[in-house]
């Protein structure tokens, strides 16, 4: 039993690695433009199928990686180049907005199956199904990947978020629009910036999950489902709360089969998540601003 | 207009009614409601082309009587609140007398409705048990889930072990497959420990796969559908992972060092001709006639024979005469299988498949009665 809990609680942190740089990006965006960027899962899905692509003409892993991001970026600025700026532009309401990206995720979601393949697909790497053994757990290689990879890119997000003038600017304007637009700072330019390198940062995950489990282009509603969770349990705002409560959930939902039947461990998840919010509405970690940084 | 003129254009529009009435008697619209978008679509899509296939080869053959077979496929996205509003669309604009039907739920969801409109439909797919007698108008051209366990749980009870953990989609066919095989494997003298759902599509099994390894099974019975490639890789990351066995569905296990010495059940399902397998792969753009493209392949000839047994004893095309004649004819043998139908599911022979190597080997057949 004892090993069984710990296999488990392994399983659920690898996963809550996964979901948790998808809840940090989505955080990141969110806090800067306040657009509810649902379409996330979709670009998620998308750069999965790119690098998978590049895989099927011979391209290793790390150039399909760095193209997927670079994919990633490029859909992120598109999204808010041609829909999100155009919807502010007219002063849409957060619900429209909302509902645009939603069209967006289902033309995501459907041009990866048009372009690529419905099909569920792994990919080809002979790596993919080898294990490493640490002490009495058993990883799969693309599985020590994200437990690399996930936690290094979310430190790497708050550094740059904290120590890079850009990432100050993208602060400022999360902080105070109005400010930062008297200051020059272009907030629809920082939405920009915002949105690429969260679309990039998000398509490793995408590519890792993808890598190590299987990929179908409509899976990823429901990491962006626990990852939302998470961003709200973790205190809207903070990259910190997110990516932890992430991880919280996500090893809540692995161990909680030990108790009850597989079917309701998501269920369970969002029991604790209902209760959590109404013990500590603020969430997680307590921001100053609505939307901080 | 004076009255022989009424008359005239009377007659003459009868006349025009008749040979359009007589014109139209002879042709036949299939449906085919196949989740065609969404997580199914890649088996919908399979079917999709085994439907399209035979009409494609019949039609080029000279068609029913001299008129082309048309087919009218509809979405059901594999939910049922769609399949049901698909099947009203192919009823009500095109329709059709006999339709081809996929996934137990949606199946299930329109079975009534094709008693109501008199509209034969033919399964070539699903499993769920309760298909069995879900509808007179619903004809199941391959085993049930319970008729394929009934099988495999007495050869495992006999030959593998007595204790049995069973992973089953959260979905009709694999709850129904779940309560059969514990059913026939309990009353063989085995006893299940330990059994888990999984959603599907899904494509993390880990936790259900780690949680049945430690409840120490002789063998896990799997029914699933999808993402089986998947399950596999992942139990390779178990040590100690017990046995697996499952159904027709669980072909994709095959091939994996994780699997080897695993059991399946299988439908005994031949392949057409091998110019015609060559044919359909050019066609498609595929590497191999998959179960899915042979059944409903199998299945749309079977509907246009039967409505040709009409059209030569002078009879309609309506669901209702179709219907009838899938009993007056009851028996359609071909390359793909021989049916005998007899009540509304077709009784196949069931074989027993173990993984050796780079084989599957028949090493049991069961047939299964109606």
């Amino acid at each position: 039993m004892t090993m069984l809990f710990l296999h488990l609680v392994v399983d659920g942190i690898v996963t809550g690695c996964a979901i948790g740089l998808v809840a940090a990006t989505f955080a990141y965006f969110y806090s800067t433009s306040g657009t509810f960027h649902v379409a996330h899962a979709g670009v998620y899905t998308f750069c999965g199928y790119v690098a998978w692509y590049c895989t099927t003409w011979g391209i290793p892993f790390v150039p399909s990686l760095l193209i997927a991001m670079g994919v990633g970026a490029l859909l992120g600025v598109i999204i808010q180049g041609l829909l999100y700026a155009r919807l502010a532009q007219i002063k849409a309401s957060p619900l429209v907005m909302l509902i645009g990206s939603i069209g967006v995720l289902t033309v995501l979601q459907n041009l990866a199956a048009i372009f690529f393949t419905p099909n569920i697909i792994q990919f080809e790497f002979p790596w993919r199904i080898a294990n490493v053994e640490l002490g009495p757990i058993f990883l799969s290689v693309p599985q020590l990947l994200i437990l690399i990879l996930c936690p290094l890119l979310y430190v790497a997000l708050l550094l740059f978020s904290s120590y890079t003038a850009l990432g100050r600017q993208i602060r400022a304007v999360a902080s105070n629009p109005e400010l930062a637009q008297i200051t020059h700072l272009r907030p629809r330019r920082m939405f920009i910036y915002a949105i690429a390198i969260s679309s990039a940062m998000v398509a490793v995950p995408g590519v890792l999950v993808g890598i190590d489990q299987a990929m179908q282009p409509y899976t990823s509603l429901i990491i962006l489902l626990t990852a939302v969770v998470a961003v709200i349990a973790g205190g809207i705002g903070s990259l910190t709360g997110a990516f932890f409560m992430s991880i919280a959930l996500s090893t809540i939902q692995s161990v909680s089969v030990l108790l009850v039947s597989g079917r309701w461990s998501l269920a369970v998840v969002f029991v604790i998540f209902i209760v959590f919010i109404l013990v500590r509405p603020e969430g997680l970690v307590k921001r100053k601003f609505s939307r901080e940084l | 207009m004076c009255k022989s003129e009424i008359k005239n254009i009377l007659a003459i529009s009868l006349i025009g009614l008749a040979i359009c009435g007589a014109a139209h008697a002879e042709e036949l619209t299939i449906g085919a409601l196949l989740p065609l978008t969404g997580p199914a679509a890649p088996i919908g899509i399979e079917q999709q082309n085994g439907v399209q296939f035979a009409i494609d080869q019949y039609n080029e053959s000279g068609g029913l009587n001299g008129t082309p077979v048309k087919v009218a496929f509809d979405d059901s996205q594999g939910k049922p609140d769609q399949g049901v509003l698909a099947f009203n669309r192919m009823t009500d604009l095109e329709n059709v007398p006999a339709m081809l039907t996929a996934f137990s739920s949606i199946s299930l969801a329109i079975a009534p409705l094709g008693e109501r409109r008199e509209v034969l439909i033919i399964n070539p797919a699903a499993q769920s048990d309760s298909l069995a007698n879900a509808s007179k108008y619903l004809i199941n051209t391959i085993p049930l889930v319970g008729d394929e366990a009934h099988v495999l749980a007495d050869y495992a009870s006999e030959n593998i072990g007595k204790s049995a953990a069973i992973i089953y989609e959260n979905g009709s066919a694999g709850v129904s497959g779940r309560d059969s095989f514990k059913q026939f494997f309990e009353a063989a003298g085995g006893a299940v420990i330990a059994d888990e759902p999984v959603e599907f599509g899904q494509t993390n099994y880990r936790a259900t796969l780690l949680k049945i390894a430690a409840a120490k099974p002789d063998f896990v019975y799997i029914a699933i559908t999808q993402s089986q490639v998947a399950m596999a890789d992942q139990v390779g990351q178990i040590p100690g992972f017990p046995l697996g066995i499952g159904n027709t569905f669980s072909s994709p296990f095959f091939g994996h060092p994780s699997t080897e010495g695993w059991y399946q059940t299988g439908i005994q399902s031949g392949f057409p001709k091998d110019d015609l397998v060559a044919k359909f792969n050019e066609r498609f753009g595929t590497e191999e006639m998959g179960f899915f493209a042979r059944e409903y392949y199998n299945a749309t000839n079977m509907i246009i024979r039967i409505a040709q047994h009409l059209l030569d004893n002078g009879s309609e095309l309506t669901g209702k005469a179709m219907r009838d004649a899938v009993f007056e004819i009851g028996t359609f043998n071909s390359d793909i299988a021989n049916l005998s139908i007899t009540t509304n599911t077709a009784s196949r022979p069931v074989e027993i498949l173990q993984y050796q190597g780079d084989e599957r080997v028949v090493i049991a057949t069961g047939n299964v009665a109606n």
